[in-house]
């Protein structure tokens, strides 16, 4: 009896673990109210992608590539290479048993579709006929969505005690489940430890999992989808404050107590196959053939495209760089939408400079807006709030409280119309109002909500000392500590859009997935302050006494910049503000015209439009087509057209004293690129398990997420429509490509110091390139902490290689 | 002549339609602006039918057809309204659907259908004849079934259609039988006559049965307890089909019981089962709907309720009132349909400007105290001693909704400013529903029946009603104060699930059984 004991505790310690590994294999997903990317394969960044993907197949169902035909396709049309596709083969120690030809006949015919390992819910619907995935998805759904609620329910459900406990108290009650015939079920689950922990030990012991369950529980929580994601961003933003957080974990217990109320029941007609499954979750994963085949074709697709912006940035520029001091410096985000409008401003007047740095500009604010008591994070999601601030006016309390009544008026009058017995009244008495709401929405007079209006100031407010470290900390990640213009613009971006949840993905995801107009105008507030500009000469860093800086925000959506001039103590000249604001509005022309020709249904002159539809469903393209990321002086890529699909950092690594900045952008910025490269290359190749689904279907669902149709899983990730038009796709699923100007063993000595960032060059979620004083792309990086130089291949046209 | 005007609308929309069946599925551009215009030429028709009414009067155009096979238009202020209504609302999904559907394959096919759709719609309500009536009545269901699974894969959309379809075709039996009743016993196949008659002449045996099945009709095809099921599983289709379902299809029970409200005014007993089943669905709609987290879900409670309650008025015989509640409703359903995106938007905004005031007992009964002045006094000024006591019944419902708006502001955490304000608006609110109540009776009253006298049966009804509605609009203004008790938690999981009559539906039907080639479980049940 002791011995037995003895044995369980093993295995609960044990399954602890492995429960613990399952949760942390789950990517997070950030509330649509502020959602950022997240790499999905968070986790996996350890393995390679064909590792991944056996994986993937094993316990999701999917491919983690796109079909077949798309390569050929591009392989038939020249775009990829047989020099990609012998170098793809080159790369991959495990293709030795394939050569060219056989990549090529391989690429002619389709794969057999993966299949999942059943889960105990699919084989008991397969012995009963009955839809137990769909039908245990739905009840958790329905839970979930009740318990995760931020306001959409006037009548919420409980949270007491955590997921896990509030859930045996819906499960205790609710019948549905009987009622489709898994009998007994709510005093299955009142017989059910109340600890989580016991009660994933006890299911394990049902379902003779032993102490090794392999991959089944991470399964299980890929089969609750985004439910499971929101849980573990619970998790993950716990953690980063220092605490911890089981909710992800309780939700795997409760997806384990379905399956072992299933299996209980089912028991006699499963258990063969049930052996077999549970046999197979524990068995090593390796890359099945056509495994191997698609991550060659992916490698050799990402070559072709690197090939490509090698050429670009080999080819002679079609700007010459003026040595005269710039009128205008302006200052924006990474985001790939950046680098159109940058490139068009750039156009409009030799006076104009640009500069590309992470849009919250290096203040990592936690700011609460105008008669506001929320405090949004308006910085990366892997850091912790650095300065406080707000947007309320410091002299006039009374106007933020007057808004906050209206607001509040506002907020009672909703629970009216959505209260029980007074819908009635609401209907009858406002009905006809809404033929006037139905008329200004569809005829595109409705607006979305701008930045504040108020000035946002840093509360608590700092101190000099600080003010003046924080601004040459700045400076000096944005390699701008000389050559100030007379007219430095620092400009966020934000997205200008109605009617779509999708809002905040389309904002700065530098900013928390907000907008970046808090951050912009806290930077340039700090420095034009006079105090911070005489400390910051102490440390060599001479603003000129007529250097104004602007904060302004970049509408991605329409190119339109806001500037708030109006933040500034003295006036601008009428001259020069106009002489701003016309190149600024000549640039959006340029930038609305380039961004037309690859948006479905789009003129130069409609895009502007778009931003008010609230039927669009693609109001812009957002960060679709993302595939580089190059940290280099702006005069490697000034006058090059990357189309609107490279993240562009400023760098020096010259004025870099001991590559600390260098370490930052790859640590950082590079990391926040990856993670939305691949979140687009996962919701393009396995929409099912990593995309957010059809947004015709979109169901908001408590005011974090939306689920498709009636019910069920939350859906994570990219919806349908983001990355593909109906015709073909509006993202390539590349993997992104980092090129950095800097000395090869300063980035080697970076990688060495940071196993994760090594991680993901080592196994390819990133390629890394160096690029050489001439501002040509000259090494690549290869596994192991290695270079190999990549000679002439950026100068020779790929169709005389092939010959 | 005029009065075969309203026909164009239903006939240029079926030249629409055919055209953008005809037009390639994807990216139909011109299909798309034909459709448009072709919606907004029947606003115009609608329009020039109502100065048309002005000047004319009410009538039937000449009937195309023989004896009781025969289609005409009918134009009077209750059809003017629906066409005035449907026509309007059809342009605004219409175009949403132009630019939301863009992409996808088969969007010239989708529009062609929901046009379709919506020109059975527009033929139903026009209806001068019994035929016109059933043929507009069966068509625009049958297209719509169409619009409900423009996702044929989705098991979800299958589950709920397979139930609609069941329940639509059990309530087009009931009204086919009705109208053969109806045909029977007035011995023709024009509905004014028909109404003429009725309004004339007492109760026939034939003609009380044939009120009893277009009862049962409109019940089924206004979602009903309990066989509401399928109206809230329907969000596997676009946005624009739900607001075309909710804002134009459903409201067909509604219209059935005020075309014939002539004849359903002689069907007491029938009128006291409306009052029941409307009065039990909107209570327990709209319970349900607080419960629900999911937006559009939400909405489509909140449209059984809205149905229920609007049946409730159609069984108080309070006609004109009930047709003022589809023409709200509508509007306001429509419209949160298609603007359902920005609900993340609306919640997120909900806890910007701080925690909610909670009001206690206390200020729930000086809210219902200032509510029911708010009644007596706007009472005085729009006359209502002079209403029927049906109609003050109601009104009393009503304010006990106004009334938890009140208390939110008499909450003690609230400060003056925001009673102040929630104080307007009450007032303003009731304002605006006695002034649309009263223009509305005022439009309908030579179209529509006076609400006879109640009985001891309606007393009785109208009492349960007031007493019912009013404790739980008590219930809810004191809300969170008990509704997180673990006490109440089973009582909210029930809710939640819609007191499993759906379940039991389903379950009934097969809902949840994979379908037989499928021998092994789908890789995308788990998506």
């Amino acid at each position: 009896m002791t011995e037995m004991t003895t044995v369980e505790i093993l295995h609960g310690e044990a399954l602890s673990r492995a429960a613990d590994k399952a949760v942390r294999a789950i990517p997070p997903a950030w509330p649509l109210t502020a959602t950022v990317a997240v790499n999905p394969f968070l986790d996996q960044v350890n393995e390679t992608l064909d590792q991944t993907a056996a994986r993937l197949a094993r316990i999701g169902g999917v491919r983690l590539a796109l079909p077949r035909k798309h390569y050929a396709y591009k392989i038939a049309a020249g775009e990829i290479t047989d020099e990609d596709l012998m170098a793809a083969l080159q790369s991959n120690a495990l293709s030795n048993r394939i050569d060219l030809p056989a990549l090529k006949t391989a690429v002619a015919e389709e794969p057999q579709p993966v299949v999942a390992l059943p889960t105990v819910a699919e084989l008991a619907a397969g012995g009963t006929g009955t839809d137990w995935p769909g039908l245990v998805s739905e009840r958790i759904g329905t839970f979930a969505a009740g318990f995760f609620d931020q306001g959409q329910a006037l009548w919420a459900a409980s949270r007491r005690n955590g997921l896990y406990a509030a859930w045996r108290a819906f499960a205790t009650h609710d019948l549905t489940p009987e009622i489709f015939g898994l009998k007994g079920f709510s005093i299955h689950v009142d017989d059910t430890p109340e600890n989580p922990h016991a009660a994933i030990e006890q299911a394990a012991l049902s379902l003779g999992l032993g102490a090794e369950p392999g991959t089944y529980f991470h399964q299980l929580l890929l089969s609750v989808g985004g439910w499971a994601q929101y849980a573990r961003h619970i998790q993950f933003k716990a953690e980063i404050e220092g605490r911890t957080d089981t909710t992800a974990l309780e939700l795997l217990a409760i997806r384990l107590v379905f399956e072992e109320a299933l299996y209980e029941q089912h028991k006699a007609a499963i258990e063969s196959e049930w052996q077999q499954v549970r046999r197979a979750h524990v068995e090593p994963i390796s890359p099945h053939f056509d495994t191997v085949i698609d991550g060659l074709l992916q490698v050799a697709a990402e070559r072709a495209s690197q090939r490509k912006l090698a050429a670009t940035l080999a080819a002679p520029s079609a700007i010459k760089v003026a040595e005269l001091r710039p009128f205008l410096q302006a200052a924006f985000c990474i985001d790939v939408r950046s680098e159109v409008f940058r490139r068009s401003l750039e156009s409009v007047d030799p006076g104009v400079r640009t500069v590309g740095f992470a849009g919250f500009f290096g203040l990592g604010a936690s700011h609460k807006g105008f008669a506001s008591d929320v405090a949004e994070h308006r910085l990366p999601v892997l850091l912790k709030p650095s300065v406080f601030s707000c947007s309320a006016v410091d002299h006039d309390a009374a106007a933020d409280q007057q808004a906050r009544f209206r607001a509040r008026a506002v907020r009672a009058w909703g629970r009216f119309k959505l209260a029980a017995v007074s819908s009635f009244a609401f209907v009858e008495a406002m009905g006809p109002v809404y033929a006037g709401k139905l008329l200004r929405d569809g005829l595109g007079f409705g607006t979305g909500k701008g930045p504040d209006a108020a000035k946002p100031r840093f509360d608590p407010s700092l101190d000099l000392d600080a003010r003046a470290v924080l601004a040459e900390t700045v400076l000096k990640a944005m390699s701008l500590t000389e050559g100030f213009g007379r007219f430095v613009l620092i400009s966020g971006h934000g997205a200008n859009v109605v009617n779509n949840p999708y809002a905040s993905a389309l904002h700065c995801g530098a900013c928390g997935g907000y907008a970046g107009d808090v951050n912009a105008r806290l930077l340039a507030d700090l420095l034009n302050d006079r105090g911070v500009r005489e400390k910051l000469v102490a440390n060599e860093i001479k603003i000129p006494a007529d250097t104004v800086f602007l904060g302004g925000l970049h509408d991605t959506t329409t190119d339109v910049v806001t500037l708030f001039e109006g933040d500034l103590e003295n006036d601008i000249a009428p001259d020069n503000i106009n002489r701003i604001r016309h190149w600024l509005a000549q640039a959006g022309s340029l930038a609305r015209a380039e961004r037309a020709r690859r948006l479905p249904r789009a003129a130069a002159g409609s895009v502007i439009e778009r931003s008010r539809d609230w039927a669009e469903v693609r109001p812009e393209l957002g960060l679709a087509g993302c595939r580089a990321f190059i940290a280099a002086p702006r005069a490697r890529t000034a006058g090059r057209s990357l189309e609107g699909q490279a993240f562009l950092h400023d760098y020096v690594w010259r004025k870099d004293e001991g590559f600390r900045v260098l370490e930052l952008i790859l640590t950082a910025p590079v990391v926040v690129a990856s993670w939305i490269s691949l979140q687009y290359f996962a919701s393009s190749v396995a929409p099912s398990l990593f995309g957010a689904g059809n947004k015709l279907l979109h169901n908001v669902v408590g005011g974090i997420g939306v689920v498709e149709g009636n019910g069920g899983n939350m859906r994570a990730g990219l919806p349908w429509q983001s990355v593909h038009d109906g015709v073909d796709f509006m993202h390539e699923p590349l993997r992104l490509t980092v090129a950095v100007e800097a000395p090869q063993e300063a980035i080697i000595d970076i990688l060495r110091r940071h196993a994760q960032i090594r991680a993901l060059f080592d196994n390819e979620w990133l390629t890394l390139f160096a690029i050489n004083d001439h501002g040509q792309i000259a090494w690549r990086y290869e596994n192991g902490l290695r270079w190999r130089p990549q000679k002439g291949l950026d100068l020779v046209e790929p169709t005389k290689i092939a010959v | 002549m005029i009065h075969a005007l309203p026909l164009l609308a239903p006939l240029m929309l079926a030249g629409a339609s055919f055209y953008a069946f005809r037009a390639p599925g994807l990216r139909p551009r011109r299909a798309i602006r034909i459709v448009e215009l072709s919606a907004l030429a029947s606003i115009v028709v609608a329009v020039v039918s109502g100065i048309g009414l002005a000047l004319q009067g009410p009538g039937t155009s000449p009937p195309l057809g023989f004896g009781y096979f025969a289609l005409a238009a009918r134009l009077d202020m209750v059809s003017l309204v629906m066409l005035l209504l449907v026509s309007f609302i059809g342009w605004a999904v219409l175009r949403y659907a132009g630019t939301f559907l863009d992409g996808e394959e088969r969007q010239g096919p989708f529009i062609g259908w929901m046009t379709a759709t919506l020109a059975a719609v527009l033929l139903l309500v026009q209806s001068g004849t019994l035929l016109q009536l059933v043929v507009g009545w069966v068509a625009s269901s049958l297209l719509l079934h169409r619009l409900l699974l423009f996702y044929p894969e989705r098991i979800a959309a299958q589950r709920a259609a397979r139930k609609k379809f069941l329940v639509s075709r059990t309530g087009d039996a009931a009204l086919i039988s009705a109208v053969v009743l109806i045909a029977v016993s007035f011995e023709t196949g024009d509905i004014a006559t028909i109404l003429a008659a009725a309004r004339e002449g007492g109760a026939l045996p034939l003609t009380i049965a044939a009120a009893a099945l277009f009862a049962i009709a409109a019940l089924l095809k206004s979602a009903q307890f309990p066989t509401h099921g399928w109206l809230t599983e329907v969000m596997e289709t676009p946005t624009p089909v739900s607001a075309l379902l909710h804002a134009g299809v459903v409201n067909a029970g509604g219209f059935l019981l005020i075309r014939f409200a002539d004849v359903m005014v002689h069907a007491q007993v029938v009128l006291a089962v409306l009052v029941m089943v409307g009065g039990f669905t909107a209570l327990f709609g709209s319970l349900v709907m607080l419960t629900q987290s999911a937006v559009k879900t939400s909405l489509s409670w909140s449209t059984v309720a809205q149905m229920g309650f609007m049946i409730l008025q159609c069984g108080l015989a309070l006609f004109p009132i009930a047709l003022l509640h589809i023409v709200a409703h509508s509007l306001y359903k429509a419209h949160a349909f298609l603007a359902s995106g920005s609900a993340v938007e609306t919640v997120a905004s909900i806890s910007r400007p701080g925690p909610v005031a909670i009001p206690n007992a206390k200020a729930v009964g000086q809210a219902f105290l200032l509510a029911l002045t708010i009644y007596a006094v706007i009472g005085v000024l729009f006359g209502l001693a002079d209403k029927p006591p049906q109609a003050l019944a109601l009104g009393a419902i009503l304010i006990f909704g106004v009334a938890y708006l009140i208390a939110q502001g008499l909450a003690d955490a609230a400060p003056w400013a925001l009673t102040w304000r929630t104080s307007l608006y009450s007032i303003s609110a009731a304002a605006a529903y006695f002034a649309l109540q009263r223009i509305s009776d005022k439009l309908m009253r030579d179209t529509l029946p006076i609400t006879p006298l109640p009985g001891p049966l309606e007393w009785t009804l109208m009492l349960l009603a007031v007493v019912t509605f009013g404790a739980v609009a008590v219930a809810q203004s004191l809300f969170p104060l008990w509704a997180y008790h673990p006490a109440a938690a089973g009582l909210r999981v029930h809710l939640a699930n819609g007191l499993y009559a759906n379940a039991l539906f389903d379950r009934l039907l097969g809902g949840w059984m994979l379908p037989r080639t499928a021998s092994a479980p789908p890789a995308s049940a788990k998506e």
